[in-house]
């Protein structure tokens, strides 16, 4: 079973991904703040990582560029509900950028894609 | 007393608030923060950037591999997607179209800790080389209309990632203030029949209060009316409106007064925040008599806020002439 490693400080939105993508088969670990995020992936090597970006602390680009740091292969999933950090060049480390909503569809399909 | 001065192009008027007169140490830059960690436009991450479009240095080897010393790549996540149709059109007197451009990132040196304006000027003339081709190449898009060219340093003047780069976006309307820019020379041209900007430059050369440094092809000055203390101007001498007209010996001279400015500006204020912006002629346009391509620097000392945003007039606490004078005796003072 693929494990995904999900960091976000939404409650909400770890309760919906979690039941989606247990649903869809695959083992959810949580983290809330980067730093938690960043420990788990290195202690739990999860096979894909969904990455907020605003988040308390360490945010999610400062995340992402440590974690890639560690492991440049492990696909990371950057998930925001702003298109804005786009413009940041940190983003670029990531595998993915995909915009939240409600409809996860495209979520997953990045999900599949890196997870083939 | 304060001045009201008013930029000869635009019309735009500026307060310089002599009585807040302020030297250049009183200006305080806290460090930049530097994040680190994995950097995607470091050699050995090829494979996290988009397919070069331009590389310089790399004389052997594979696309996308390391080797290079100046490598151009479209922006993994653009603001403007580069296929597609504009689509112009109206909804009731709204316009609209299809978010259409080019958004490229000028990644320019392998270096992770390198600062432009510490760059060798023959190394820092591929930087320039690179914008040049890229004009050209995307002049041959007719859905494009003009090529803006900057570059954000530090983290206050909007750089995201502390390797060193520059960015261009082309885009398929004129932006306004280009448009302003050139409606302003041109009427000046009109009732002058000579173009304005080479009128600043033969004025500056006379009064020589406000040129901070020149050599064959290029001059620096703070320009009369500007935005932020130490702002600068880099113009060709001689009348030229077309950027990517420019010859290798002109561009390797363009380095030369770039890298003098720019370390002449850190030595007044180290590690100052700055954008600087290209100006240069619309796509596809013929020579023009009344525009002249330049560069404007402009460090980020100020804030914009209520005043500024509602009369579009800046406060500047230094007279350019005085930021001249500093930048003119920055570098002996260290020598």
């Amino acid at each position: 079973m693929k494990k995904i490693l999900l960091v976000d400080d939404e409650e909400g939105i770890q309760m919906l991904y979690r039941e989606e993508l247990e649903d869809d088969g695959y083992e959810v670990i949580s983290a809330y703040t980067g730093e938690e995020g960043l420990q788990k992936f290195k202690d739990e090597s999860p096979d894909l990582v969904i990455l907020d970006i605003q988040m308390p602390g360490m945010n999610g680009i400062e995340t992402l560029r440590q974690m890639k740091m560690h492991n440049p292969d492990l696909p990371v999933i950057l998930s925001t509900a702003y298109g804005e950090y786009k413009q940041d060049l940190g983003a670029w480390a990531s595998d993915e950028y995909v915009v939240k909503s409600s409809d996860i569809s495209e979520l997953k399909k990045a999900i599949r894609k890196h997870l083939l | 007393m304060p001045e009201l001065r008013k930029d000869p192009v635009l019309g735009r008027w500026i307060i310089i608030a002599t009585e807040r007169g302020k030297r250049p140490s009183d200006f305080v830059i806290s460090e930049p923060e530097t994040t680190g960690g994995f950097c995607p436009l470091c050699p050995g991450n090829e494979n996290t950037t988009p397919n070069e479009v331009l590389v310089y240095g790399r004389e052997s080897g594979y696309p996308n591999t390391p080797g290079w010393k100046v490598r151009v790549v479209p922006n993994k996540y653009p603001a403007l997607v580069i296929e597609g149709d504009l689509n112009r059109e109206g909804e009731g007197l709204y316009d609209k179209m299809n978010g259409i451009g080019a958004h490229e990132v000028i990644i320019e040196s392998p270096r992770h800790d390198d600062v432009f304006s510490e760059l060798p000027p023959e190394h820092m003339m591929l930087v320039f080389k690179a914008f040049k081709n890229r004009i050209n190449d995307l002049e041959h898009d007719d859905r494009f209309r003009y090529v803006l060219v900057f570059k954000n340093y530090g983290k206050a003047a909007g750089a995201s990632l502390e390797h060193s780069h520059s960015q261009l976006v082309a885009l398929p309307i004129l932006p306004r203030k280009i448009e302003s820019e050139l409606a302003g020379a041109l009427t000046y041209y009109n009732y002058k029949e000579r173009c304005v900007y080479c009128d600043i430059i033969s004025q500056e050369l006379k009064q020589d209060v406000r040129v901070v440094c020149k050599n064959k092809f290029f001059i620096t000055i703070t320009p009369f009316a500007p935005r932020t203390p130490f702002e600068m101007w880099i113009l060709p001498i001689q009348h030229s409106s077309a950027y990517h007209e420019q010859s290798d010996e002109q561009l390797l001279a363009l380095s030369e007064i770039f890298s003098e400015s720019l370390c002449r500006l850190d030595a007044c204020i180290p590690r100052v925040p700055y954008n600087f912006v290209l100006h240069t002629q619309p796509l596809r346009s013929q020579h023009m008599n009344h525009f002249h391509w330049h560069f404007e620097i402009v460090p980020k000392l100020t804030s914009i806020a209520g005043f500024e945003w509602g009369s579009g007039f800046y406060i500047n606490p230094m007279p350019p002439e005085e930021a001249a004078s500093y930048l003119r005796e920055s570098l002996e003072r260290i020598l």
